[in-house]
Parts: structure tokens; sequence; C-alpha cells
């Protein structure tokens, strides 16, 4: 009996041993201060265990990625390097993971979630959608919030540093609005241009433009 | 209280250590215990670790740079969170070195309970505690030195170093000695096509790699000295950790597509190279290689993850020294299931483990078996405050006359040592590594029976803190 769990243990050794040597090609490395690894390695070995492989997180905690505008997610990676974007989720996950990564990192892991395709949020409630539809397109006239399509892009893909935000997460969305709105740990860079547009959205119209947006292919 | 009140407690704390040792320190602190000594280095710790930044707290946290609820359910360690799962699984080795590998963790415990000498006799002493129930008197309970991360790329391990204070045989005089340690070495494969984790895995408490705490090392209910686990003599070895620091293992384990987990190692005794991870005293001796199997099944979904396992352990274990002729075969059988929401500001989760244990005994004779269930939910909210309410139920056979078990001849039920109750307890954590809490233990059944159970009732306070 134990001479059996012995050789299978080592058997199942043996093997694992085997496939690493198989898999030598692919870089195993998780570390976050070794400039040698690529921003390919590091968004398979690192990121994806929060953000998920491919940049499409399940839980709302984490931002998707994939699709990203690279100019964006080399501003906010940059960013929680040097600490100037402090929002509290962004300070409690993000700073450490960033503090190391050189600037070459930081563009390899841009271009990664660029090509990376996203996938479309679970369908929300109907009127929500078509009433955030509404305001992305045309913004809010009474109140004076502008149409986000108009920095986002009418299919809310953006371009260069103004964000995706088609298929981001609707929980991640109303929270950095929140952010913009009550805090200014995101005033900083381009930040300053969403400060006014949140403060005068209401909490409805949030809802509203983020069921639109997290279901937007 | 304010901070220049903070500050002048934690100067007395510092002159204190700069005259002695810390060991000697703490070994003072907990004989001279004191509400005001207790309140004292408390104040101090919190004034501390609030002055420092996130990424200057404990061990894991100095290595990824980021805050304990990354990894810690809610921040109540130990739970760990689908991230701080795959942080552990991945060998401990994301994040970067540290110039200090190390944290400390000391536990402060106050606990309330009768102290007489027949538990179903009014006014007994409770019976789940470890140790000794110290009647209100604040004391400082355990306290641990962690050490290790990431070694290599692929190697990573967390060695703990226990002070316990109430380990003597006196009772008070406490001993420093090797706790749980983890080593690991493992690979992870991951694209958009594959995500497979393999590893291999040495450690010397059975239970002590799994990742979803539900046994006894790193447990759910696990603050040390909480009444709430039942008595001792009556837990399988899986969950008592009987085996703890008494037997060595190693395997190999692998964890596909964030699906399935499976793993296998075998445990011996940890003597001759290997008892510097063991405890210097009252070593436990197991026959030959014994087996350990791990299986789990994991989904996340949205907000939410869950998990439904299943563990096997089977150990042949002398009953006296090494070579003696009897040999008593455990064999544990445990379910668990486990289930988290995790979305800021709430977090829940729900925990059930249900075990068995065979004793087959080496004398011959009638076969012995332990039943367990252990059931757990918490709420917290934005990491801070929290509530927790826990079930145990524990119930045994007394066939055998070698089962010792809680003879309690008063109560007519001899070798009973069953007990069941309900734990409700309220937390707060002020700063991400200080939770302070309180528990209060109701017994229903006690040496398997409802006489006077209420009466082992147990109220602890606890303060506990990593940094
Ligand atoms: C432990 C989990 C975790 C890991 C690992 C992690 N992140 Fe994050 N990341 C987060 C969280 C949480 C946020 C949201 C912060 C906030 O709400 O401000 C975030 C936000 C971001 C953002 C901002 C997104 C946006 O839309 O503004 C970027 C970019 C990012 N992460 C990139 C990365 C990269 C690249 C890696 C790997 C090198 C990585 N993250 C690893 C948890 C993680
Ligand atoms: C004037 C241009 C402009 C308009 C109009 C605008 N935004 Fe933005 N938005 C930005 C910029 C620039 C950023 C990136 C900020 C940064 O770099 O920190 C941003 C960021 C965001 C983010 C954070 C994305 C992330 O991944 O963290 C959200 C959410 C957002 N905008 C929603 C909206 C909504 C909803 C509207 C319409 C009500 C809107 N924006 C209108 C310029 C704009």
């Amino acid at each position: 009996m134990n001479k059996a769990i012995l050789s299978a243990v080592l058997g199942a050794a043996l093997l694992a041993t085997g496939c690493s040597n198989l898999q030598s090609n692919t870089a195993s490395i998780r570390d976050l201060n070794d400039p040698s690894v690529s921003g390919h390695v590091l968004a398979e070995q690192v990121c994806s265990m929060c953000h998920g492989v491919g940049g499409n997180s399940i839980n709302p905690t984490f931002p998707r990625l994939a699709g990203q505008q690279p100019a964006y997610l080399v501003e906010q990676l940059k960013a929680f390097r040097s600490h100037s974007r402090s929002d509290v989720a962004g300070y409690q996950y993000m700073w450490g993971i960033a503090r190391s990564l050189t600037d070459k990192q930081i563009d390899e892991l841009a271009q990664y979630y660029k090509g990376q395709i996203p996938v479309p949020g679970p369908a929300r409630n109907a009127g929500l959608v078509a009433q955030g539809k509404a305001i992305f397109l045309n913004g809010v006239e009474a109140t004076g919030v502008p149409a986000c399509a108009s920095c986002h892009g009418p299919q809310g893909y953006g371009h260069d540093g103004f964000p995706r935000l088609a298929s981001q997460h609707d929980n991640y969305i109303l929270k950095q609005l929140s952010v913009f709105k009550h805090t200014n740990d995101r005033y900083t860079g381009m930040g300053t241009m969403m400060s006014p547009v949140a403060y005068n959205l209401s909490g409805d119209q949030a809802r509203e433009v983020a069921a639109y947006l997290s279901s937007q292919p | 209280m304010n901070i220049l009140n903070w500050n002048k407690n934690f100067n007395r704390l510092r002159e204190a250590v700069s005259t002695q040792a810390p060991v000697e320190l703490w070994r003072t602190a907990a004989q001279k215990a004191t509400w005001q000594g207790v309140s004292i280095a408390l104040l101090a710790t919190v004034s501390t670790v609030a002055s420092m930044d996130a990424a200057a707290v404990p061990l894991f946290a100095r290595q990824t740079g980021q805050n304990c609820q990354a990894c810690h359910a809610g921040g109540q360690f130990p739970e760990l969170t689908p991230y701080g799962r795959m942080f552990k699984l991945t060998g401990y080795t994301l994040g970067q070195r540290t110039s200090m590998p190390v944290a400390l963790m000391a536990v402060f415990t106050s606990t309330s309970a009768p102290t007489n000498s027949s538990p179903n006799v009014p006014g007994s002493p409770q019976v789940g505690g470890v140790g000794t129930p110290n009647n209100g008197t604040p004391t400082f309970a355990t306290a641990s030195l962690f050490a290790g991360g990431k070694l290599t790329d692929s190697i990573g391990m967390l060695a703990q170093y226990s002070f316990d204070n109430y380990a003597g045989d006196t009772g008070q005089s406490g001993r420093m000695f090797s706790d749980n340690t983890d080593i690991r070495y493992a690979k992870h494969i991951i694209n958009n096509q594959t995500d497979l984790i393999f590893g291999f895995d040495a450690n010397n408490n059975p239970g002590v790699e799994d990742v979803w705490n539900s046994s006894g090392a790193w447990g759910y209910n696990v603050v040390p000295g909480s009444a709430g686990a039942g008595p001792s003599a009556l837990q399988p070895l899986l969950l008592s950790q009987g085996l703890g620091q008494q037997a060595v293992g190693a395997g190999a384990y692998m964890y596909w597509n964030k699906t399935l987990y499976a793993e296998l190692s075998g445990y011996r005794t940890g003597d001759g190279v290997f008892s510097f991870l063991t405890h210097n005293y009252g070593q436990t001796y197991i026959q030959g290689t014994n087996p350990y199997v791990r299986l789990a099944l994991t989904h996340d979904w949205g907000t939410s993850n869950a998990m439904v396992g299943y563990t096997y352990f089977d150990a042949n274990v002398y009953e006296g020294a090494v070579g003696s002729s009897l040999v008593d075969e455990h064999r544990d059988n445990m379910v668990d299931f486990q289930y988290q929401y995790l979305l800021d500001p709430s977090v829940v989760t729900v925990e059930m483990a249900d075990a068995n244990e065979q004793i087959f005994y080496g004398g011959g004779g009638a076969t012995d078996t332990i039943n367990t269930f252990r059931a757990k939910a918490s709420y917290t909210y934005q990491a801070h405050y929290g509530a927790s309410l826990s079930y145990f139920n524990a119930s045994n056979t007394a066939n055998n006359t070698s089962f010792q078990g809680c003879a309690d001849g008063t109560a007519g039920n001899v070798g009973q040592c069953g007990a069941e109750g309900w734990t409700p307890e309220v937390y707060f954590m002020p700063v991400q590594n200080v939770r302070i809490g309180l528990q209060y233990t109701m017994f229903s059944t006690v040496n398997g029976t409802t006489l006077n159970a209420s009466q082992n009732n147990t109220t602890m306070l606890y303060a506990w803190t990593a940094f």
C-alpha cells in the first residue's frame, strides 16, 4: 500500500517535471521586479489572476482590460506607479503591482490588452439600457451633462487617452463615476476632464449609462 | 483617544523593547498581563501600523505591495479570496522579493468560562478551548514569526515559528516552536487556451497546504483560543491538527482551468532529518508513508465563487513508541463546501465541513467513529465591521475500551465527548492588520449530553494583529 502511494507521488512528480521541460519555452515567472520579463508574460502570469486571462475579468471588482485603448492603459499604469491615481481600490490593489514596472513593460502590457477580444457583459434591463444609450449619445441638456460619445466615441470604444467603456462592468463604471464626482483621487492628467461630467450626472443617470455600456459588445 | 496618547503609549512600549529581548518582553508582558498592558500593546500596535503605508504590512503584503483584503476575504485573515488561493497555489512567488521577508503575529485573548472540574456539573470548565481559560484576565495567548515568501521564480515558502504562552506543563510557561511550514514549487501554464497550475509541496501539517481553509490548519474558527471547535479529544486527525508539526509530508498538486483541483501527498513521522519541522516534545509516530488526497471543484461567476471538495487522509498511528506492536488506523473522510460573495463594500462567506473519522484499533476489537460538522457564515462591511455565526456538532462512539475520550462518570456517559453549539461573533478591523473580536460560544451538548451544557458557555474577547 505505502509503496504504491510513494510510487504514485513520485510518478506524478516525474510526469509534471517532464511537462515543465516540454513547456520550458512558456515562461512561468511572476516576478514584478525583473525588467527582463515581457509584458505578455506578466499579463498571463500575474494580471490574469484578477483581470482574467485576456482581460475579461469575472468579478466586477476588477475592471475589464480586453480591447482597452493602449494610450489610456499606459497612462493609468504610470499613474498607479507614481501614486497620482489614488482611488481606494487603486491603491489597495494596483500600487503594489505597478511599483516596479518599466516603461517598456507597460507598453507591452498595453499592446497585449489591445489585442484581446472583449466579451460583452450580461444583458441588462431594456428600459435602463435605452435611457443610458440616450444619455451616452446626447448627454443631458437640462443639467449640462455633455454627450459621453463626444469623448468616448459613438460606440464607447474610446481612442487614445479616452478609455474604452463598452463591455466594462457596470459596477466598476458606477464606482469610477463616483470617484470622479466625490473625490480628487483621479484628478490628474486627463482625469480632470471627467470630474465636471460626473459632477452633473445623477445617481439614476449613472446607473442607466452603466447598464447600457456594460451590455455593449 | 488622541494621537498624542497613542504615541506616548507607543514610546512606552519602545522603551520596554529596547531593554529586553523580544521574546522576553512577550513573556513578561504575558505574565504581568492586565487590561492596561493589553491596551497599551494594542494601542501601540494600532498607532504603529496606522502610520505605515499599505505596502508595509506583513510579509506577503510587502512582497505584492497589496492590501490584506486582496488575498483575505473582507480582510478576515486567514480566509482566502480566489486571488489569495492563486497566490498560494503558484507557490507564494508573485511579486518581488523583499529586503525584510518576515512578519510578526500576536494574539491577545480574554476568556471567561467556568472553572470547576466536571463539565456536566454546574460551574464547570469550558470543554472546547485551546489552552487554559483565563477567566477574564486579558492574556497574551500566542505570537508567531512568519518567514519566507518568494525565494525563486518557482519556489516560495511560508514558515511559522510560534510562541505559545500556554504550552508549558505548568500552564503559564510558554515556549517557542516550529509551527506551520509550507514550501512549494509551482508552474503556471496559462494562455488563451490553457490554464494549468501544477506544483510540489512539502509541509509539516496535513491540510496546511490547503487553500480553502477547511482543515484544522488555517481553518475557520481558528482565532487561537476559540471554544467553538469542540473538545480536542474528539477531533478527527485532519481537523484537530493531531499530526501538526508531528508529521512531514510531500506531494504533487494541480489546478486545471480554475475548475478542478487535485492533490496527492504522503505523510511520515517528522523525526530524524525532519525534526527541525516538528515540536521538540511529545513526538507522535506514524507508520510508513500515509496518503492524503484532496479534490475540489470550483467555479467563479459574477461576484461569487463556490467550491465543493473532498479530502481523504489515512494514517497509521503508533500507540506508543516507534515499532511498538500496536498501530491504530485513523481514516478520515471530509466533504466541504464554500461560497463567497465579494464586491466592495460587502463580503459574505459561507463554509461547511462534514468530517468522519474511523478508528481501527491495532489491538483488535470494536472500532470507533468520530463525526464532526462545522458551518460558518460571515458578513463583513467595508473590510472594517463584521459579524459571523458558527455552528459545530461533534459526536463519537466509545465502543473500544482503549478510546479514552472524556470519561465523565457524573453524567453517566463514559467516553462520550460530543459537543454541539453555536458561536456568534462580532469583529472590528480598525486598520487592515488588526482584528478585534468578541465571541460567545453557547453549548447545547457537552460530553454527549445536554445536561448542564450551557454551564460551559464561554465568552472570548481577542485582539489579533500581524505586522
Ligand atoms: C490582485 C488583483 C489585481 C492584479 C493581480 C492586477 N490588478 Fe489591475 N486592478 C485591480 C483592481 C481592483 C483595479 C480597480 C482599481 C480601481 O477601482 O480604481 C485594477 C485596475 C487596473 C487598471 C485601470 C483600469 C481602468 O479601466 O482604469 C489597469 C490598467 C490595470 N489594473 C492593469 C493591471 C495590470 C497590467 C496588471 C498586471 C501587471 C494588473 N492590473 C494586476 C486588481 C488587480
Ligand atoms: C470631455 C471628454 C469626456 C466626456 C464628455 C466624458 N468623458 Fe469619461 N473620461 C474622459 C477621460 C479623458 C477619461 C480618462 C480619465 C483618466 O485618464 O483618468 C474618462 C474616464 C471615464 C471613466 C473611467 C474609465 C475607467 O476605465 O476607469 C468612466 C466610467 C467614464 N469616463 C464615463 C463617462 C460617462 C458615463 C460620460 C458621459 C456621461 C463621460 N465619461 C463623458 C473624458 C470624457
